[in-house]
């Protein structure tokens, strides 16, 4: 999935490639986003459900409202800024979590072998052949909704990439080098695998997190358009783009401001984890 | 003779191997019916071809691997199986040093941590101390401190055999180890190597076993010498004996395709058929499809090893009616 | 080949298994489903007649057994809202689903593995850019978006097509397009990328260089190799048949399968979500079956070793 810049990977191997102008941008809009998540009360004009009566549905390009209101009066960009921070908070906690129960399953496969490896391997399996998409609607029917519950299930997505990873690179550091070494001179479990094989395989699995973020993104995002995501007074850009939908005739920028913000972020974390794959770990696909 | 220090009998190590996705898989015997002594502070070499299960038993011997059956004694107690907190405080007492040393050193870390690691795993002197033992070790294997700051990709393969040799020798283990130490280095640098081993052996008195299939090497080295051929020993002795008058026709092979130096120039033996494989292992004696002087009773009966002369043991139908002296008189 | 089949069927029963189980465990830890369904006020003969008819007084194991013996013979609970059997309500919605996504699998294979085949061939071509392009597309705009935005541009601004409902083939348009669109950029890259890894191969090169005509070398090498990674991911698209639809569906008001998982979930209709989860995972699973026989008749060398397999 890194063919955009792999003819010339392959082709040669330069020393110090320079980052292409594209890469560079992507940086930079996915760092302005975080600037923006993290500074959300210093940055937004107004608290987001404030509501302005007198000036409802207002188009983007309003001197008070730069990106215009929706039918309450309420500010586009500040409901936009805090959906951002929203948004990329669950979307941070969800792969923290995911690459790290993943991390943790396929070191116990690796470090156990037999029947605990096929049954994490079975249940990665299972992971990855099942909508997820479904799973987790299936989850939020049984146990209704609250933040903590949908960022645990949410971290629930893409574990079983992270825990193919870390499992295959354990048994291959274990077999022959440096692990194997340093079990040899008498160390423990804890420290092969957390201080070795840990920081060596540390880059692969940013760079698979790079790859799944977006994902987890999109998933927020269609689970809140669904309304079953996060839930009012809070949003996210997902539940903007819901809302907006309703206004889709009379107020089209109520959608598009979110629905911009999505794409865009996907599309810049995508860039930045395809060219980290393609300069650090040509060999994750 | 004095009590050996690791002392292992009958090792057999059979491993499953599949040829294909779904044939049935075949069992392979690397290692049958190895018995090995080692005293403190000698050195015994093994030698052997690729595939005949040396390094297998040098890692049961360490206790890395656990034997299918035989047993293995590390001062005069039983190797505790591998993983367990007893397994691993011995590992104080007994060393490995690889065939690959950018493999076996982590290549996030600096040397001088890799050096130190093992006293900070068995918990060994004051740690403010540490770093004065990690460069004492360092000096000892020819590396200065600065070495110690590097980290394993920037320095030569030399080097870094050194550095694993300071980490295995932290600790400062009985036994040491080494599996193929040099075959994976520059030929110019081989010898140096070597004589760091040989001088570290002296200097602190280790047991150590000589893995390789580099006879030039093991004889420098090695006080005793054992010979395996598809998993099991078929020649032992003392190593300058051995290497003047092989009692094993493969032995006999070995030594003429690889000259003393400054010896005498004999014939080569070249051997005839495929090299040994140990997944078609053949009936009787496993050498007999390549050996020059094999009768009918070598391809049916299987030759025990039997003593042969002064501390030497050869396991071959011919060698069992002459001994050595003999055999090579009439050849 | 009969350990290879026994293999694959093992592992599809397993896989059904553990979402039986799956439902099982979230339906018993996500409460009393008797307070749930009735509300805390209900009274308790209520509550206790509830249980008893949903078996919820035995033991935590007997319930296990008896609810897989439940689903075994199909008997999949009634919908808790209205009271039909959930298995019926799940059916019916089953043809307003597949009338969307069946043709835009079409789509999706009719325009995506051409479409990749050529920009492999022509590699850095125009057709081989825009495929690339659009492919990334394909990944980072969710299908809500893309789906409101076909909306805004033909319903709201042109008023060609109708921006939702079934009433008419008119109506499916927009959401086969939506999901056709996505899809087949995704398979365009993927096909490109294995028919690129196939030419790269020693022995098409060998071929090649031997003077054998380069489009019988594409036709009988290339093509063939390159259908194995290729049919895996159809394979997982057929398997999406049906979940595919859930987001597209509610975009459009489109009265499937998906729109009906949607409104059970808010409702908190459990048997009717139960249903469609094993719906889900029956379509996956028997996908992956098919593809599995698929690799045994494509893949010459798992069939020898398969026949191997079977002395």
């Amino acid at each position: 999935m890194a063919e955009a810049s792999l003819p010339d990977a392959a082709a040669a191997k330069p020393a110090r490639p320079r980052m292409p102008p594209l890469v560079f941008v992507a940086i930079a809009w996915v760092a302005t986003m975080i600037a923006v998540a993290i500074l959300a009360d210093l940055v937004k004009p107004y608290v987001f459900t404030a509501m302005d009566l007198r000036n409802r549905l207002s188009p983007p390009g309003h001197p008070l409202h730069w990106l215009g209101t929706d039918e309450l009066g309420r500010d586009v960009l500040s409901r936009l800024i805090e959906s951002i921070r929203v948004s990329l908070l669950i979307a941070f906690g969800a792969s923290l979590i995911s690459a790290g129960l993943g991390t943790a399953l396929g070191f116990l496969a690796a470090h156990f072998r037999g029947l605990i490896e096929q049954a994490v391997l079975m249940l990665a399996d299972f992971q990855a052949s099942m909508p997820f998409l479904v799973l987790a609607l299936s989850v939020l029917a049984f146990f209704g909704n609250s933040l903590p519950l949908l960022i645990g299930l949410m971290g629930l997505y893409g574990w079983e990439r992270y825990a193919r990873i870390a499992r295959g690179l354990a048994i291959s550091a274990s077999a022959q080098g440096y692990a194997a070494a340093v079990r040899q001179l008498g160390a423990g479990p804890a420290r092969i695998y957390l201080r070795h094989i840990l920081p060596n395989i540390a880059s692969t699995l940013i760079v698979s997190m790079t790859l799944v973020f977006p994902e987890v993104i999109l998933l927020e995002s269609g689970l809140s358009f669904l309304g079953l995501g996060v839930q009012p007074p809070m949003t996210s850009l997902g539940n903007m783009v819901g809302y907006g939908r309703e206004y889709l005739t009379r107020a089209p920028w109520i959608m598009l401001a979110p629905a911009l913000t999505i794409v865009l972020t996907t599309l810049a974390i995508s860039i930045i984890g395809d060219w980290l794959r393609d300069r650090l770990d040509p060999s994750l696909n | 003779m004095t009590a050996p220090l690791v002392y292992a009998e009958g090792l057999t190590r059979t491993y499953a191997m599949r040829r294909g996705l779904f044939s049935r898989p075949v069992a392979v015997r690397a290692v049958d019916g190895v018995t090995l002594a080692i005293a403190p502070g000698e050195t015994l070499g093994l030698v052997g071809e690729s595939g005949s299960g040396k390094s297998t038993a040098g890692r049961m011997l360490l206790g890395l691997e656990t034997p299918d059956r035989g047993f293995v004694r590390f001062d005069g107690r039983p190797m505790p199986p591998p993983g367990g907190a007893p397994w691993r405080a011995l590992r104080a007492r007994a060393q490995m040093v690889f065939q690959d040393p950018l493999g076996a050193l982590d290549r996030r870390l600096p040397i001088a941590t890799q050096v130190r690691e093992p006293l900070d795993i068995h918990g060994i002197g004051d740690p403010a101390l540490r770093g004065g033992r990690v460069r004492e070790l360092l000096g000892a294997v020819g590396l200065s401190a600065d070495h110690g700051r590097r980290y394993p990709f920037e320095l030569s393969g030399g080097q870094r055999q050194r550095a694993v040799i300071a980490r295995a020798l932290a600790t400062r283990p009985d036994l040491l180890v080494c599996d193929e130490p040099v075959s994976a280095l520059d030929v110019s640098i081989q010898a140096q190597v070597v004589n760091l081993l040989i001088d570290l052996q002296a200097g602190l008195g280790l047991a150590m076993l000589f893995i390789s299939h580099d006879l030039r090497v093991v004889r420098q080295i090695s006080r005793r010498v054992a010979v395996m051929y598809l998993g099991r020993i078929v020649e032992e002795g003392e190593a300058d004996d051995l290497f003047a008058a092989p009692g094993h026709p493969y032995t006999e092979a070995l030594v003429s395709a690889s000259p003393a130096p400054g010896g005498r120039a004999g014939r080569r033996i070249v051997l005839k058929g495929d090299p040994p494989n140990p997944a078609a292992r053949p009936s009787g004696c496993a050498f007999h499809p390549r050996c020059p002087v094999a009768e009918i009773r070598c391809r049916v009966e299987v030759p025990v090893l039997r003593p042969a002369g002064p501390g030497r043991q050869v396991a071959c139908h011919r060698v069992a009616e002459s001994p050595v002296a003999d055999l090579r008189g009439a050849a | 080949m009969l350990r290879f089949a026994t293999l694959r069927l093992g592992r599809a029963a397993i896989t059904i298994a553990l979402v039986v189980t799956f439902a099982f465990v979230v339906l018993r830890l996500s409460g009393d489903p008797a307070l749930i369904i009735l509300g805390p006020e209900a009274p308790p003969e209520a509550i206790a007649a509830f249980r008893k008819s949903w078996g919820l007084d035995a033991s935590i194991f007997v319930q296990y057994v008896d609810y897989f013996g439940a689903i075994l013979r199909g008997d999949l609970g009634r919908s808790m809202r209205d009271g039909r059997p959930a298995i019926l309500l799940v059916a019916e919605r089953i043809p307003a689903t597949l009338a969307l996504t069946l043709p835009a699998l079409a789509i999706k294979i009719g325009i995506g593995v051409p479409a990749g085949i050529y920009a492999a061939l022509h590699r850095g071509g125009p057709v081989d850019r825009l495929v690339m392009m659009l492919a990334v597309a394909g990944f980072t705009v969710p299908s809500f978006v893309l789906g409101l935005t076909l909306v805004l541009i033909f319903s709201v601004q042109l008023g060609w097509l109708p921006s939702g409902g079934q009433e008419s083939w008119r109506h499916a348009i927009l959401p086969v397009v939506t999901l056709g669109t996505g899809g087949a950029a995704i398979l365009a890259r993927f096909t490109r990328s294995a028919m690129l890894e196939v030419l790269g191969q020693p022995y098409i090169r060998t071929a090649s260089a031997k003077g054998v005509a380069w489009r019988a070398v594409v036709t009988g090498h290339a093509l063939p190799n390159a259908a194995i990674p290729t049919v895996t991911m159809v394979g997982f698209m057929v398997g999406s048949l049906i979940a595919g639809a859930v987001v597209v569906e509610s975009v459009f008001s489109w009265p499937g399968v998906g729109r009906l998982l949607v409104v059970a979930v808010a409702n908190r209709d459990l048997a009717v979500v139960q249903c469609i989860l094993l719906l889900v995972a029956g379509t996956m699973v028997a996908s992956n079956l098919i593809v599995d026989f698929l690799y045994g008749l494509l893949d010459p060398r798992l069939r020898a070793g398969g026949r191997a397999g079977a002395h």
